[in-house]
């Protein structure tokens, strides 16, 4: 007899507990709606500065940049992204100089770990958040990071 | 008491009826009425399905606060027809050391009996293909054999997966078949006929499932819950359980093949909803009270057709509910839920039935100067 | 002439799949063919508009006892393989057999076949008229033998329940596993 009334109260209980799990699932049916459509929602859309999208080296209003050719990142980026072209110029003082001629990056083959700007001893480049950066040709891919024409910034004394 | 029904298709096709008789011998014109009926129920079968794979798509995303398909036409709108042109020029891959003759004999058991249901199904005022004196035991009869179709499948398809999930559909459907037509007999008990057009009539005033009242509601609660054991839907869906059997029973198959059991997946769904519709929610019957001839009136507006879908897409939308809301049953809980509790239940609830309409407790039996048909 | 056609199309596939149902060398195949023949058998029934024989061929057959006949042979050891273990004798005895029953049944048919033609009515039989049959008392009603069938089944059901049943103490460790 015992077992009867438990079978019973279990049926009800059981019934309690589904109907429980629909209203869950019922609210859930009316909540916001988390998807965010990406094309329209461009002008909204924030990305988090942590986003790790494209190498990217600063330059400064007078188009001076930090990157003193010391070629650092190339040796510890993992597979060849980074090639650092560099040519020795002569100073007025008549001193040999190392200076960047090109930085280039190579869009394609980076896998965004970030062991170039932390041990750039300088700080010359960085990982920005534009993340839109597909392209029909893969040529396009290989950027040059230093703008033309830029110049090492004279160190602050 | 008749209203004046402008929406209605009972005039047009009448008339298509007289003019093919008219003009043709009678065996060409009874030839070609049936070869447009045959047409017309394909066509329906089809572009359900398309509506119904929308539908769960955008359902399903809404359960997930996701917003589904929102590309193709507006809202996502035309999203199946893409994925329908898609599956139709998709390759079909022959598999190395099956049994070639029921490999691809396997999904035309589950469409045709699927279609085979469909086709009887009363989906307005005149708007029933055939109209059986036994039309519930037709619907039970022939939705019994698109089993064979899934064991078919799963054991000619050479693959472990497919197998187990073949002998998981086997057990699950024998047990619940059985809570399915007994929970339909419950009602067959009430109204005293088969025939799904009388059922239809019977409910002009009050719905069988209010009619029936508290048996009546069990036995619509085990439908639906049988129901979907029946058609493999979730959280029944252990023969194609993705997590453990790939996709069970049809994981072999591909392009069109494939897309035969998706399709009836789908509509077998909504025969489901449409059969629980037309026993117990009233069919294609507009809502109606007795004497209040103006409301009536308005009520017979909306065309029944209308009523139908949106009675069946209700039911519809509590499956998907179900769906996304409960997690898969393990099978030795699934076979216990049916022996032990269903068909007891139901065993029990037929009695009941029984009594109540012996007794004259039905609303119709208490109040017939509400709820009665005559006047 | 639309009937004629169908049921010569009935007639033809009914035939074709009885033989091959019996000379197919897959077990699985052979059980496949049977229910074709089986279906096909229920067409028949709804041509003569014994609409409720039709249901239940299809139920019984189709959906019952051929789901359950494929079911077994999965279980069985290598169902797919191609079996060919016909002897002489096997071949002959066998033959011999259905050319017996051949004369049974065909004498059968002879001798009723203006009988059984006056059965068939034109019009579709009412499911309430079968139930009243069914569960009668009187002339041509069958309640007593709708009774001992279904106290057969029973008698079935609880035998096959105490085959199934797992001993005593078995159980009750397999329960507490189960609740908790």
């Amino acid at each position: 007899m015992q077992s009867f009334t438990k079978y019973i109260s279990g049926i009800f209980t059981a019934l309690k507990s589904l109907l429980k799990g629909m209203g869950v699932t019922w609210k859930e049916f009316w909540t916001k709606k988390v998807t965010m459509e990406y094309p329209e929602n461009r002008q909204t859309l924030v990305i988090s500065d942590r986003w790790r999208a494209e190498l990217i080296m600063p330059h400064d209003e007078n188009n001076e940049h930090a990157c003193t050719a010391c070629g650092i990142c190339m040796m510890n980026c993992p597979n060849g992204t980074i090639r650092v072209i560099s040519v020795s110029i002569e100073t007025e003082k008549g001193k040999k100089k190392k200076i960047l001629d090109k930085h280039i990056w190579d869009y394609g083959s980076c896998t965004y770990c970030n062991l170039c700007v932390i041990t750039c001893p300088s700080d010359a480049i960085v990982f920005n958040n534009d993340f839109e950066g597909a392209v029909f040709d893969r040529n396009k891919l290989v950027h040059q990071l230093n703008k033309p024409g830029s110049k090492l910034r004279d160190k602050k004394k | 008491m008749n209203y004046n029904q402008p929406l209605e298709l009972t005039g047009l096709l009448s008339h298509l009826d007289i003019f093919f008789r008219n003009n043709l011998p009678p065996f060409w014109a009874s030839l070609v009425e049936s070869i447009l009926v045959l047409i017309t129920i394909l066509a329906a079968y089809a572009v359900i399905a398309l509506i119904l794979i929308y539908a769960e798509r955008k359902i399903t995303a809404f359960f997930q606060a996701r917003l589904g398909p929102n590309r193709l036409g507006k809202y996502g709108s035309i999203q199946s027809i893409a994925d329908m042109i898609k599956i139709l020029i998709k390759e079909i891959i022959h598999i190395n050391r099956v049994d070639r003759f029921l490999f691809y004999a396997a999904p035309f058991f589950v469409i045709c009996s699927s279609v085979m249901a469909f086709g009887a199904i009363p989906f307005g005022k005149g708007l029933q293909a055939v109209d059986f004196n036994m039309g519930i035991v037709y619907l039970l009869t022939v939705s019994s054999l698109g089993v064979i179709g899934v064991l078919l499948a799963g054991w000619s398809s050479n693959n472990k997966y497919s197998m187990i999930g073949a002998m998981r559909s086997g057990a699950q459907f024998i047990s619940y078949e059985l809570s399915a037509a007994f929970a339909l007999m419950t009602v067959v008990v009430m109204t005293g006929t088969m025939q799904l057009s009388e059922i239809v009539e019977n409910q002009r005033y009050a719905w069988n499932i209010f009619n029936g009242h508290l048996p009546a509601i069990v036995a619509f609660v085990i439908y639906l819950i049988s129901g979907h054991a029946e058609t493999n839907r979730a959280p029944f869906d252990l023969p194609e359980a993705e997590g453990e059997l790939t996709a069970g029973y049809h994981t072999e198959y591909s392009g069109m093949q494939f897309g035969f059991y998706y399709l009836a997946e789908y509509l077998n769904m909504f025969i489901i909803a449409a059969v629980a519709t037309t026993v117990f929610l009233g069919g294609w019957m507009p809502f109606q009270l007795k004497g209040m001839d103006t409301f009536n009136q308005i009520m017979w507006y909306i065309p029944s057709y209308v009523w139908f879908i949106g009675k069946t897409a209700m039911l519809v939308f509590i499956s998907l509910w179900v769906r996304w809301s409960f997690p898969r049953l393990r099978i030795d809980l699934l076979l216990n839920l049916e022996w032990k509790y269903l068909l007891p239940i139901n065993l029990v609830n037929i009695i009941a039935m029984v009594v109540t309409v012996l007794a004259g407790w039905t609303l119709t039996g208490l109040f017939p100067n509400i709820f009665g048909i005559t006047p | 002439m639309a009937e004629q056609i169908i049921f010569f199309i009935l007639a033809v596939a009914i035939a074709l799949f009885s033989v091959l149902a019996v000379t197919s060398k897959r077990i699985i195949r052979s059980a496949i063919y049977l229910l074709f023949v089986l279906v096909a058998t229920a067409g028949l029934f709804l041509m003569l508009h014994y609409h409720f024989l039709f249901a239940v061929q299809v139920t019984v057959y189709a959906g019952g006892i051929m789901v359950l006949f494929i079911m077994a042979i999965f279980l069985t050891h290598r169902p797919g393989e191609i079996v060919d273990r016909r002897t002489n004798r096997k071949v002959k005895s066998s033959m011999l057999l259905s050319f017996g029953g051949l004369i049974v049944c065909g004498y059968i048919i002879v001798q009723n076949v203006t009988r059984t033609y006056s059965y068939v009515k034109e019009y579709e039989m009412k499911m309430q008229d079968i139930g009243y049959a069914m569960l009668g008392t009187g002339k041509y009603q069958f309640l007593l033998p709708f009774e001992a069938i279904s106290l057969l089944l029973l008698a079935c059901i609880i035998g096959a329940i105490m085959i199934a049943r797992k001993e005593k103490s078995v159980e009750s460790t397999d329960n507490k596993d189960l609740d908790k």
